[in-house]
């Protein structure tokens, strides 16, 4: 009870301060960020958190750019890029670039990050972000080769999203570790100082090349780590923060009331479902999510539509595919299951079980959205007893196939290509909570074909196939709001990740 | 609470004990009002699906954090719904059960432990003592909101888990003055007087000593009986103690927390019948205390 008391303290604080002017930021040219979670390491290879794609995006730079607005693909560090064969890419690269620390960009750097993360043994954290990739070679100084292990389509977005290009000298003698204290990279920011999980400090790259991202204007982002949501609050009403994001969408509404703050909302590719243990990897005995019926009732069970209008709010769609429409092969032309509890109830008896029965429930995010989702189950007759777990341990213990019942998110990595979700779930991995071999075999003609209409068409196939067997209860999309100072200009991107160039002060 | 009638006395002085012991108990204050609100919360506790407006557990996604009847809102929802809809009167009345059931049966178990630990202790000294002081002490070592946090984390909450760990965690203040209360009268006259007639140990413990060290103990049961309700609120607050949709009001003030800033009865309703409750139950436990003590009886 002591942590209530103290921001209950805090927040008197605020508001005692709220009145007052804020302090001068746009004066001082610097732009006071919070972020939620602690980030672990800041070597983008090394964590696998939102935050960490935020700082990547702004301290690093990849071959080529995704264009967030047109989805149109652009050379960044690269300025041309060919396939020379189904597993060769050739690139041709920028010149003239130079690192953060002086150190000038050129195809041993290329060479050296992608053998490196690319080796298992070097122990990426993400590995499907890298591990489709065998090596790079060099052909002279800005012309590079990546060789893949397989045919992968996905090439390019993955080459424009998380792999990012590191200094070989340097990284060579900092490693990991150096590189999360002492960030260096080609990238629009530089960082000038790190305390580990608490506090970056950003400042414009005044060399920073002619990038599609954009050159930065704000000279200075200060970015800290304020866990409390009520907290973050309360300080960008005192004016010690300029931006917050992730804002859940209740207090949200209640600031967009406020005319001190501009509210933006965007949707993101997170996606929110339900799983169940199709395979019957868990104990329980006997295991009614084995039955059709049973898996079709909890899609039934569930008022999408009420839980995106009064819980998510904002620019969150009801979907119906394990996937984000928006990526590539996410067809929707699929099974779709409307709210019927009473039809619900009736496949429940018809599976033989006319009084319901009790599962375990896990959730580890959304605490409010778990809630209402137990609600619905238990109002056709499904008990729940509700475990909210970390993150990690939830993943640990569905990856042993413990897991008869939970309500998790994918958020792809902000990949805008159906294997990135789909891929990751149904192709018999420890995750994979179904294991049938008819979707396995559609995924794997769909994640290997170069031809996009091979691909869609098989995507397509898998999807009808998970929902016709309602393997998942796919519920919704989630959308983020970006509350920050009028005094600020900024228009968020649909995935999730904070522009910090495209950031201007009124 | 003992009847020493002592018919030469009462012919003398006039009141009884009882009447005495009436007198003193209707004389306190603390006691009285304490002692009704405590009543009053157990009966609603008892009454909870005759007295709630609504079900607890019925959801209604459109109607959330209705305001409640002072703050602007209706009569339909005296004391608002929460976050998802819920009547916030009824899931009040309901927390009140799982309150008070962790209360009074963590109190329980604990005070059966930590007795007979401390009564032993107490009378046989020696070995007995001396282990069941190192017990003390080891359990004293532990902090029991970590003990607690961590049980529940490896166990996963549920309202047993949250019942049986408080009660196997809070007896070290029972065992402690049990231990201190029966060393103090081991030695009288009457204890002697019962070994000398060849009494058997457990009537003395029972008959001889227990009477003399109860008022000790019922404020203790009072005292750990608050622990135990501020526990589980603590521990549901950190999402580890009663798990949803059980309604209990540690859960509630930890559900209202994110819209503190901006609609603070969430919170605030909960949190005073929280402290409503536990004070109740120290002012009783006081005065319980005040009127039964030995040295009060003159």
């Amino acid at each position: 009870m002591k942590k209530l008391s103290l921001t209950t303290a805090i927040t008197a604080v605020a508001f005692a301060t709220a009145g007052l002017p804020a302090l001068a930021d746009k004066a001082e040219d610097k732009l006071n960020v919070a972020f939620t979670k602690e980030l672990e390491n800041v070597d983008s290879y090394f964590n696998s958190s939102r935050e960490g794609v935020v700082l990547q995006r702004a301290v690093w730079d990849g071959l080529i750019y995704r264009d967030p607005v047109t989805n149109e693909y652009k050379g960044n560090l690269a300025t041309s890029w060919e396939w020379i064969d189904d597993t060769t890419l050739e690139f041709k690269l920028r010149e003239g670039v130079t690192f953060h620390n002086g150190e000038a960009f050129n195809a041993d750097d290329v060479v050296f990050t992608v053998n490196f993360v690319a080796d298992e043994a070097n122990g990426v954290k993400t590995q499907r972000n890298v591990n489709w990739m065998k090596s790079a070679e060099k052909i002279d100084d800005y012309t590079v080769r990546i060789h893949l292990k397989d045919k992968f389509p996905a090439a390019i977005e993955f080459l424009s999203g998380p792999v990012s290009m590191y200094p070989n000298e340097y990284y060579a003698e900092a490693g990991a570790s150096g590189m999360g204290l002492k960030p260096v990279g080609t990238g629009p920011y530089k960082v000038v100082s790190v305390v580990p999980g608490q506090h970056f400090v950003l400042e414009k790259n005044e060399n920073y090349h002619d990038s599609p991202k954009g050159q930065p204007t704000i000279k200075t982002i200060d970015i800290r780590t304020v866990p409390d949501v009520n907290t973050q609050i309360a300080e960008l009403f005192s004016g010690t923060l300029d931006l917050i994001w992730q804002v859940p969408a209740d207090q949200s509404e209640k600031l967009k009331s406020m005319d001190q703050f501009t509210v933006a909302n965007e949707s993101t590719m997170r996606v929110g479902y339900i799983t169940m243990d199709a395979a019957g990897r868990s104990s329980m005995d006997p295991n009614p999510f084995q039955d059709l019926r049973v898996r079709r009732a909890i899609n039934h069970a569930i008022d999408r539509q009420a839980i995106v209008d009064s819980l998510l709010k904002g620019s969150s769609k009801v979907i119906n595919t394990p996937c984000f429409p928006s990526q590539f092969g996410c067809v929707q032309d699929v099974t779709s299951y409307e709210y019927d509890p009473e039809k619900a109830k009736a496949l429940l008896a018809e599976a033989g079980y006319p009084d319901g029965f009790t599962t375990e429930f896990y959730a580890y995010r959304n605490r409010d959205y778990a809630e209402a989702l137990a609600s619905y189950l238990n109002a056709v007759g499904i008990k729940t007893d509700f475990k909210m777990l970390q993150y990690s341990a939830l993943r640990e213990l569905n990856m042993k196939g413990e897991v008869p019942l939970a309500f998790l998110t994918w958020g792809s990595y902000s990949i805008n290509d159906a294997s990135a979700m789909v891929s990751q779930f149904f192709k018999h991995g420890s995750l994979d909570d179904t294991r049938d071999d008819e979707v396995l075999e559609y995924l794997n003609i769909a994640d290997s074909a170069t031809d996009p209409d091979v691909r869609i068409e098989n995507y397509g196939k898998a999807l009808k196939r998970i929902t016709d067997q309602a393997f998942w209860a796919p519920l919704f999309s989630y959308n983020t709001n970006y509350v920050f100072k009028t005094s600020v200009n900024y228009s968020p991107t649909p995935d999730e990740v904070l522009r910090f160039t495209t950031m201007t002060w009124n | 609470m003992t009847d020493m009638t002592d018919p030469l006395l009462q012919e003398i002085t006039g009141p009884t004990p009882g009447q005495l012991l009436r007198k003193r108990v209707f004389g306190h204050q603390g006691l009285l009002i304490g002692a009704i609100v405590v009543a009053i919360l157990a009966i609603i506790a008892l009454l909870a699906p005759l007295l709630a407006p609504h079900d607890p557990y019925a959801q209604s996604l459109m109607d959330r954090m209705q305001p409640p009847v002072f703050l602007g809102g209706t009569w339909e929802h005296p004391l608002g719904t929460d976050h998802l809809g819920r009547d916030y009167l009824s899931r009040l009345i309901y927390g009140a059960r799982v309150s008070l059931m962790i209360g009074v049966i963590a109190a329980v178990i604990s005070g059966v432990i930590g007795t007979a630990m401390g009564v032993a202790a107490g009378y046989f000294g020696g070995k007995v003592d001396a282990v069941v002081t190192f017990l003390i002490n080891v359990r004293l070592a532990m902090p029991v909101v970590l003990v607690a946090l961590a049980v529940v984390a490896i166990l996963g909450g549920s309202l047993t888990v949250v019942i049986v760990v408080l009660g196997l965690l809070l007896w070290d203040r029972f065992a402690v003055v049990m231990r201190a209360s029966t060393l103090q009268v081991r030695r009288r006259e009457y204890v002697a007087a019962a070994q000398a007639i060849g009494a058997s140990t457990p009537r003395i413990l029972l008959t001889e000593i227990m009477p003399n060290i109860v008022n000790n103990l019922i404020v203790v049961v009072t005292l750990e009986m608050a622990h135990a309700i501020l526990l589980e609120a603590a521990l549901s607050f950190l999402g580890l103690g009663v798990q949803p949709p059980t309604p209990s009001w540690g859960l509630m003030v930890s559900e209202g927390k994110n819209m503190m800033l901006f609609e603070p009865w969430l919170v605030l309703i909960p949190g005073a019948v929280l402290f409503l409750l536990v004070l109740a139950i120290n002012l009783m436990g006081d005065g319980l205390r005040d009127v039964t003590a030995p040295e009060n009886r003159n």
